[in-house]
């Protein structure tokens, strides 16, 4: 379980959250809306200890990771995979050595393991065929598989997607929110999904979080979302796409 | 037609430039510390280094085998001038036989480790700051944190080992380049005999020499490396992020060669 207690975090003089509180209970789908440059990238670099808040706590599996140092926070993030808005692939290695490589970095496991590993994460993302390319030599949805892949390596029990279908075509998209849905009735995963296309929420959600000004203004089950009354949230639902 | 200001205005103004100036300054001191754990983590990390033994490779291959011919091109130009100017100077006042001395201990000394320093500031420097800075910019490296990876250990360390080690023979090599241009410009240009040359150069070198030209390898492998590195870290705003980072680095690299350069030379001679 993921928790944030009152965060706020300022970038110079811009106060990017304030007092943001969110929960995310294991082997759920929880989505995160906003417009862009709101924050919600933030918050997921919040959760996995890259940025540090200036007030307020984080707390995965009850421990509070808030003024961690990184070497102890390397075991925390290892229950968590993360899936980068520009996938953030090793651009030099193959598919198959970027799958591979943070289990021979960080784990003392038999290259046997390794490959078997790597391979049913190949298999998973369907690309079977594809080891030995380079990530420049895939298209926009197969490299966005890869790093779902990479973030399942160590087996978390929770993913974070940063803007998982942003810059995707329908096909891809569509595959890549069923690989999500996927994650959890197969692999018993949470999520925490960072978007700002409301489609995404209604297709794999349980619960979502809007953030608006750096608040969250709803924090619900998804379908409650309708029932809404901010401006903000029944300007998005009529509108689809957030583009503020 | 000039501008009149108020007295109210040059107040604000003053008072803005202030602010201005106390900003600039904390922002460089803020900078100053991220830099100082930048680089206790890059040397705190060296015991990690035999699990990159591979990127310590890769990096002593780049630095050191691939930067070897733009630092043999520099060292042969300016040892090659270098005995042209000096040789004409000596010629005035009858001093020719002495144009083997006055150049190696230049070489030596000060113009091969300067100019391979120089060098390694443009080529190692630089493409440690794009690379970073491209990785920092596409998240590659808040994926090797998220991952549980020690960025500074994988990408820094390997690049200051090999930087370390590569640096002293590539000094040797700018030195050894350096001497050979001068005694054939001697020998071609100043009609002087080889013999004379290199009975002036070998005899009269001593240990100081030596170690005021050795000593500055490693000093700039470290601020050559954790420089541009810690710049390609820092990188923000896209590509032209990359581009800003990168040439900030060769820029304070590069000064910073410069002024190591003065103070050892001054710290080894006052000293030995």
């Amino acid at each position: 379980m993921i928790e944030l207690r009152q965060v706020g975090l300022k970038y110079g003089e811009r106060e990017i959250l304030k007092n943001v509180s969110l929960c995310i209970k294991d082997n759920t789908i929880k989505a995160i809306l906003g417009p862009s440059g709101v924050g919600k990238s933030t918050i997921l670099k919040l959760m996995l200890g890259l940025i540090k808040p200036n007030k307020g706590q984080v707390i995965v599996d009850g421990t509070d990771i808030t003024n961690m140092n990184e070497t102890s926070l390397y075991a925390i993030r290892r229950k968590m995979g993360m899936v980068f808005q520009g996938n953030a692939l090793f651009d030099s290695m193959t598919i198959s050595q970027n799958l591979g490589f943070f289990l021979r970095e960080n784990m003392r496991l038999p290259e046997e393991e390794i490959s078997r590993r790597v391979a049913e994460q190949i298999q998973f993302a369907g690309l079977e065929g594809y080891e030995e390319q380079l990530p420049e030599n895939l298209s926009g949805g197969m490299r966005r598989r890869v790093a779902i892949g990479r973030a399942m390596i160590f087996k978390p029990h929770m993913i974070l997607f940063d803007e998982p279908t942003a810059g995707l075509d329908p096909v891809s998209s569509k595959k890549i929110l069923s690989l999500i849905s996927s994650l959890r009735k197969n692999n018993n995963l949470g999520a925490v999904i960072v978007t700002h296309i409301i489609d995404d929420v209604f297709n794999v959600a349980d619960s979502v979080a809007v953030l608006y000004q750096g608040e969250i203004i709803f924090d619900d089950v998804t379908e409650k979302l309708h029932e809404a009354n901010h401006p903000f949230i029944r300007s998005i639902l009529s509108d689809n796409i957030l583009e503020l | 037609m000039k501008t009149q200001r108020s007295p109210s205005g040059i107040i604000a103004f003053t008072r803005t430039l202030q602010e201005k100036l106390i900003l600039d300054m904390k922002v460089f001191f803020f900078t100053m510390q991220e830099f100082f754990w930048f680089s206790i983590r890059a040397f705190v990390a060296i015991p990690k280094a035999k699990q990159y033994w591979r990127d310590v490779l890769d990096q002593a291959k780049i630095c050191g085998a691939d930067s070897l011919p733009i630092v043999l091109v520099s060292a042969v130009s300016i040892g090659a001038l270098l005995a042209i100017e000096v040789g004409n100077l000596l010629e005035d006042f009858g001093a020719k036989t002495m144009l083997g001395r006055s150049t190696a201990l230049s070489v030596i000394r000060e113009l091969g480790p300067l100019l391979m320093g120089l060098m390694l500031s443009a080529r190692f420097g630089s493409r440690n700051g794009a690379e970073l800075g491209a990785m920092q910019i596409s998240e590659q490296i808040d994926a090797l944190r998220a991952f549980g990876t020690d960025p500074i250990a994988k990408l820094v360390t390997p690049r200051l080992l090999a930087a370390l080690i590569m640096f002293l023979p590539l000094t040797a090599f700018s030195d050894f380049a350096g001497l050979q241009s001068a005694a054939y410009m001697a020998e071609h240009y100043h009609r002087l005999d080889p013999g004379i040359f290199w009975n002036a150069v070998y005899p009269r070198l001593v240990a100081k020499d030596f170690v005021v030209g050795f000593l500055k390898a490693p000093v700039f492998a470290i601020i050559i490396t954790l420089v541009s590195s810690f710049n390609g870290f820092s990188a923000r705003g896209g590509t032209s992020g990359v581009g800003r980072s990168t040439i900030k680095g060769i820029v304070v690299s590069s000064g910073l060669v410069l002024i190591a350069n003065f103070y050892v030379s001054k710290i080894v001679l006052e000293n030995m």
